[in-house]
């Protein structure tokens, strides 16, 4: 107690410190700096925000994958071992005045070997991490020497925390229980090595002496984390992003708020960003599994999602502190694009949201980059040329390819389709976008799947030539205005139809007619394909009898996928024909690996690096399928395109699910 | 016996510790100052100071463990 006194309350007056210099730091260094950027509320939902922040904090649930048991255990021994270590040392800390510590009590040795096995787990932990950063060196791995120190730092403190309570146990000078090795295994071992001096007074010295080597680093330490850009800052600003995320589906984007009137589009400068979006520059924790899942990164384009989000982070911390010393309507900032991120690399992402789904703490990208693109179309009009022909074609002629709008319905001949306003009581309203339309290997599926709607007496129309595109390229290129008018001119003709139920056969027009054309006025129930199929299924009203006899692989596409989380009915659907053997890429369901035509790639011409639709399709190729299946007309034509660019034409077809259920119907 | 045979042992550890602390102090010092917007142009200069500051501990730090080491024989023998 003698010793002790002293020590607890040294360690409440530096506790007041830390947290003072923490709250100071905080202040300055984060919350001022986040609010450099735009108003974005994300404080609704504090419940469900707080299931998931416990969930995914506690459980590492983001961090543990199949393919990352590695580091995920790595992390979790290591969080875990941090905790354990806290809560005995503050149990065992406050122990001593409420006098739980002598004799010592149940709790008081719970907490001693609490704090000894958070230790171990902790050593373990940073052992795994030492062998992972400095021997296995995983490419996606950025050592700087700030990482080395860390780990010093954290072996020292953990050693030095042993050797104190094994000295302390040494120095009693009787003879230490051997039951205390049941309640502090590892320091009990130390104490059986430790030296002990002559006389009472020079022991109690050599305790002190111990006590300052832990303690003075261990104080600094936190006092380092707080003041520093350390990476441990994770442990609270990862949470803090955790609680924040967005709760809808990804993928979705917001519009241009005060459209009409708006200076500016997007955002140019680092303050145009949102608070949000700056707080996930400083919590992204350089972890690379983004860059690990990003197809454009997998091949060789100038984009990795990790390299773009730290060096939109360094922008922060060189602008930021200088742009707060100036008042709030004299600040000019670097302008974001060319400084510090590239053209090429912007418009290499296909918006496939693989890096979010990667990301264990919720960094959104999609938004950040359209963003950005926002800037470069509204403003700068600053784009290549093969983006200015697909803009110019959705503006004159409501679809991608050009082709003259009144040609949109020529694929209906001899399919006895009418139009909806003029069907009887119609059921549903098929949208077939502009791939069904103009497009000639997706005219086929969209035929197909008039026929099963036909076959299963389904009462439905389609909208003809007053059909438009719906816009999903338009607004991931950053062509925010022509999205609007697109959605604008299709929402009107819907409700002028009366439209309440729509089926979708891409994923694109899904995604968009659901979640977008709502923040338009356009509230409709819709759906894709592959659920009202799984309906009919279900219903019995669609019987799959004739077998096909073949191996089949399934591409899940992007939007279907991670966007809406319908990974398992289009698997259903392939196990209902009769002889059909699915067999799975590697990269399949949530770990999908995009076509490479998302977020208006499909317009522009792939010159850097492997195709992306290439590789794809060697993922297909893998699994030495005879089909590869799809429910996206653009993963469609870019899988069909990777099979013959790889002369695999007579050894693999490319097939959509619903011609597959076509060709199985009775 | 064993104790008395391990002992050399400790006492290399305990150095390595020290070692360990004093750099991890001195790397911090080095990374603050940067984070807190020094030159890069001083980066060199400030290495060399602190690290001679550095050594400087580790002398005084190792003076000051060996006050607490008497010569081995003199050692008590462990009680337990």
């Amino acid at each position: 107690m003698k010793v002790f006194l002293p020590i607890l309350m040294g360690f409440l007056i530096l506790l007041v410190g830390l947290v003072a210099l923490f709250i100071f730091s905080f202040r300055r260094q984060h919350y001022r700096l986040w609010h450099l950027g735009k108003d974005e509320n994300r404080s609704v939902h504090v419940s469900a925000r707080l299931k998931t922040l416990f969930a995914v904090t506690f459980a590492n649930l983001r961090i543990w994958d199949r393919k990352e048991s590695y580091p995920g255990s790595m992390h979790f021994l290591i969080f875990w071992g941090t905790l354990l270590i806290f809560l005995g040392k503050i149990v065992r800390l406050f122990s001593y005045p409420v006098g739980l510590a002598l004799p010592p009590q149940n709790i008081f040795l719970d907490a001693s070997f609490v704090s000894e096995a958070g230790g171990v787990l902790v050593l373990i932990g940073g052992c795994m991490a030492i062998i992972r950063r400095y021997i296995i060196k995983p490419p996606r791995l950025e050592t700087k020497p700030d990482r080395t120190l860390i780990f010093i730092w954290g072996f020292a403190l953990i050693v030095t925390g042993y050797l104190i309570k094994g000295f302390r146990m040494a120095a009693m000078g009787v003879p230490v229980p051997p039951d205390w090795f049941s309640w502090a295994p590892v320091s009990y071992m130390v104490s059986r090595l430790s030296l002990v001096l002559p006389t009472a007074p020079l022991n109690e010295l050599l305790v002190w002496h111990r006590v300052l080597i832990h303690a003075l680093p261990a104080i600094l330490f936190f006092a380092y984390v707080i003041v520093s850009h350390s990476p441990l800052k994770h442990s609270f600003l990862s949470p803090l992003n955790i609680f924040f995320r967005s709760l809808k589906q990804k993928g979705i984007l917001e519009p241009i708020p005060n459209f009409e009137e708006a200076e500016t589009y997007g955002a140019k400068e680092i303050t145009e960003l949102t608070w949000k979006q700056l707080l996930d520059l400083e919590a992204c924790t350089n972890c690379g599994r983004c860059q690990d899942a990003c197809p454009a990164h997998l091949t060789e384009k100038p984009l990795s999602p990790r390299r773009m989000t730290q060096n939109l982070k360094q922008h922060l911390w060189r602008e930021g502190p200088r742009l707060l010393s100036l008042p709030p309507d004299q600040r000019p900032s670097e302008p974001v694009m060319e400084t510090t991120v590239g053209d090429e690399e912007l418009w290499a992402c296909t918006t496939c949201m693989a890096c979010e789904e990667a990301c264990p703490v919720y960094v959104e990208q999609v938004r950040r980059n359209v963003e950005l693109r926002r800037y470069l179309v509204l403003v700068e009009t600053k784009f290549t040329s093969d983006i200015r022909l697909a803009f110019k074609n959705m503006q004159q002629n409501s679809n991608p390819w050009g082709l003259p709008r009144n040609t949109r319905t020529e694929w209906t001949k001899d399919l006895g389709i009418k139009k909806y306003a003029e069907e009887t009581d119609p059921e549903i309203l098929f949208w077939v976008g502009c791939a069904g339309s103009f497009d000639a290997r997706n005219q086929k599926v969209a035929t197909a799947l008039v026929k099963i709607l036909q076959a299963c007496g389904i009462r439905f129309g389609i909208l003809g030539t007053a059909e438009g595109c719906c816009g999903d390229s338009a607004r991931r290129m950053g062509n925010e205005y022509l999205f609007s008018t697109l959605a604008a001119g299709n929402i009107e003709t819907m409700k002028g139809c009366n439209v309440k139920k729509i089926l979708s056969m891409c994923p694109h027009c899904f995604h968009t007619l659901k979640h977008e054309y709502p923040q338009f006025g356009g509230e409709f129930e819709v759906l894709h394909y592959t659920q009202f199929l799984g309906d009919l299924l279900s219903q019995g009203r669609l019987k799959l009898t004739k077998p096909i006899e073949q191996v089949i692989t399934y591409h899940d596409s992007c939007y279907l996928g991670r966007g809406n989380e319908l990974y398992e009915l289009p698997r259903r659907i392939i196990q209902s024909i009769p002889g059909l053997k699915l067999v799975e890429m590697e990269r399949n369901r949530k770990r999908s690996f995009c076509c490479g035509a998302g977020g208006g790639r499909m317009w522009m011409e792939e010159k850097i690096g492997t195709r992306i639709n290439q590789m794809r399709t060697d993922h297909a190729i893998e699994t030495r399928a005879a089909l590869v299946g799809t429910a996206c007309p653009y993963c469609l034509t870019m899988l069909g395109d990777g099979v013959k660019e790889k002369g695999k034409e007579e050894s693999m077809a490319v097939f959509d699910l619903s011609e597959l259920v076509e060709r199985s119907m009775e | 016996m064993m104790e008395t045979y391990f002992r050399p042992i400790t006492i290399v550890v305990e150095l390595a510790i020290l070692m360990a602390v004093i750099y991890s102090l001195f790397a911090a010092v080095d990374f603050v100052l940067l984070d807190l917007g020094l030159n890069q142009k001083y980066q060199k200069f400030i290495k060399l100071v602190l690290m001679i500051m550095g050594c400087l501990a580790l002398v005084f730090f190792v003076a000051h463990l060996f006050a607490f080491y008497p010569r081995q024989s003199m050692m008590s023998k462990y009680p337990g």
